[in-house]
């Protein structure tokens, strides 16, 4: 059965997993920016948590489906209606032949996840089906969703199911990020070192799945702000030379050259999937056990509903 | 010397590029890692923190640095890769003369006479690092990155040469372009090049790059 796309929405792609051990050639993590927001909405079409799905951002898309299919929506908040009627999120959905789905503005968060019983059918490159933009490969023809593009899906049959309200994923516009410090941490003088803790950071304009610039006081890096190139991640926050930080998402490259002065600690990089212009964000300071442990009582606590959490919180 | 940078990463300082690959070559055949990320002069590494603990990853790191070769088995293979110099393929070569002082006719003959060694890939797929660059190339990147730079663009900076594989921003100089091809995501083996590869360049003209 197909999917056709009436509006494409944004920016709206079909992701699935991260890319996982390729980073030494080059090649970056890719996939789900909320990676968790995936999973809950797979989960309720009865998919593997990882099966490829939409990812929306910021203004979701339209869609018509070809025949009767069950569907779920989770991640950020968003008017979402079908055939004019609106839809919950966190519960299987049912669409029959010629349905319309209309996925609103995001209202609250950045990206809505629209998982389909079966999964979508996508290029599987480079061992994921997740699509990278900057290289053009993997997902639905390696880009984002254009107007008339159809997509398969394997379709299946699947029981209605909604997320227990502890296990709905919380949104927010002002967001703590739990984090460590990284390799160059201590070229922070002083006052930056205060700064990157103390400061209510505004999510600038510029932030999509490759990074996001934090607005807020200029820091100061000592020597000249440049390094040798060395391994960045998503989560890694880098102090460029104009001294506004940079936070790494997905699809950022795999080595830089600017000094990295934090790392968002493993148990809240799925966060950054939801963070979209004009959130706060507050960097939480942790010693690397300390986030180690807050990281396994978080696993533990969503294991009863996403037993595969080890690897969707990676 | 290894420090912890982040809660599930430590990053290992090397004194080369060389060491570094080897290094990361050793621990991805030694262990099981997430990623193992060589850069210029580091290796990091990301561990499953959910069940491996600090101390358990650090003693293996430790182990794996001890045991490791100083430097990747010696590439006998050598890819030619041919080179468009100047002109719109080459948009800071005019430029790179000047920095230089090198004729254009000079430039050319001294950056394809070297031979060279990838030292990292990296940045976006593919991307090569190539070092052995002649020490009168040695110039920072531009003050100003390009928004775009085209794939098979052959930039210069900081002592190395750049293989843009595909289309990304960056700040390098770039002097010139290759048609090879040095990534294609749906080929049997998607890149090129590898770290350790030995590199030339050949100068050819425009026409022979359309063909």
């Amino acid at each position: 059965m197909n999917i056709t796309v009436i509006k494409p929405g944004l920016q709206t792609t079909i992701q699935s997993g991260s890319r996982i051990g390729l980073r030494h050639l080059g090649v970056p993590a890719n996939g789900a920016a909320d990676p968790l927001s995936l999973a809950l909405a797979n989960k309720l079409v009865g998919n593997t948590w990882d099966a490829p799905a939409l990812e929306a951002a910021l203004l979701g898309p339209s869609l018509r489906f070809d025949s009767r299919c069950a569907f779920a929506i989770a991640g950020a908040h968003a008017v979402v209606t079908l055939n004019d009627e609106q839809q919950a999120q966190h519960e299987t959905l049912f669409a029959n032949a010629g349905d319309e789905l209309v996925i609103g503005a995001a209202a609250v968060g950045a990206r809505v996840y629209i998982a389909v019983a079966g999964g979508l059918d996508a290029d599987v490159v480079l061992e994921s089906a997740s699509t990278n933009l900057q290289a053009g490969f993997g997902g639905h023809k390696g880009r984002a969703l254009q107007v008339g593009d159809r997509l398969e899906v394997a379709s299946g049959e699947v029981e209605f199911l909604q997320t227990p309200d502890e296990f709905r994923l919380p949104m927010s516009s002002s967001w703590g990020l739990r984090a460590c410090p990284a390799g160059e941490s201590d070229r922070l003088d002083e006052t930056s070192r205060h700064a990157l803790f103390d400061t209510n950071w505004n999510v600038d304009r510029r932030a999509d799945r490759m990074g996001l610039r934090l607005d807020g006081p200029a820091l100061s890096v000592s020597s000249d702000g440049r390094m040798p190139s060395a391994a960045v991640m998503p989560g890694t926050i880098q102090c460029p030379e104009d001294g506004v930080p940079y936070l790494l998402s997905v699809d950022a490259g795999t080595v830089g050259g600017y000094p990295r002065i934090a790392q968002v600690a493993r148990l809240d990089r799925h966060v950054l999937g939801q963070l979209r212009p004009g959130d706060h964000v507050r960097l939480l300071p942790r010693e690397p056990d300390e986030a180690v442990g807050e990281l396994r009582a978080k696993l533990a606590y969503w294991r009863e509903w996403l037993p595969d959490v080890e690897a969707i919180i990676l | 010397m290894l420090t912890r940078s982040g809660d599930d990463l430590f990053s290992i300082a090397v004194s080369s590029a060389r060491e570094a690959q080897a290094l990361a070559q050793h621990l991805r055949d030694t262990g099981e890692w997430l990623e193992v990320i060589p850069g210029i002069d580091t290796v990091v590494v990301r561990f499953d923190a959910a069940s491996w603990g600090a101390d358990r990853v650090s003693a293996a790191i430790e182990e794996a640095v001890i045991s490791s070769p100083c430097s990747l088995p010696e590439s006998g293979e050598l890819l030619e890769i041919p080179v468009v110099y100047g002109g719109d393929a080459g948009p800071d070569f005019d430029a790179l003369c000047q920095a230089t002082g090198l004729a254009p006719g000079e430039l050319i003959a001294l950056h394809s006479s070297g031979d060279y060694t990838v030292d990292m890939i990296g940045f976006t797929p593919g991307f090569a690092f190539v070092g052995g660059l002649d020490e009168r190339f040695r110039v920072p990147r531009r003050d100003e990155p390009r928004q775009r730079v085209e794939a098979g663009s052959i930039g210069i900076a900081d002592g190395r040469t750049g293989l843009y594989a595909m289309a990304s921003p960056g700040g390098w100089n770039i002097i010139g372009r290759t048609s090879y091809k040095l990534f294609d995501p749906v080929a049997a083996n998607p890149f090129a090049l590898q770290a350790g590869m030995r590199v030339r360049f050949t100068a050819i003209n425009a026409h022979e790059f359309e063909s």
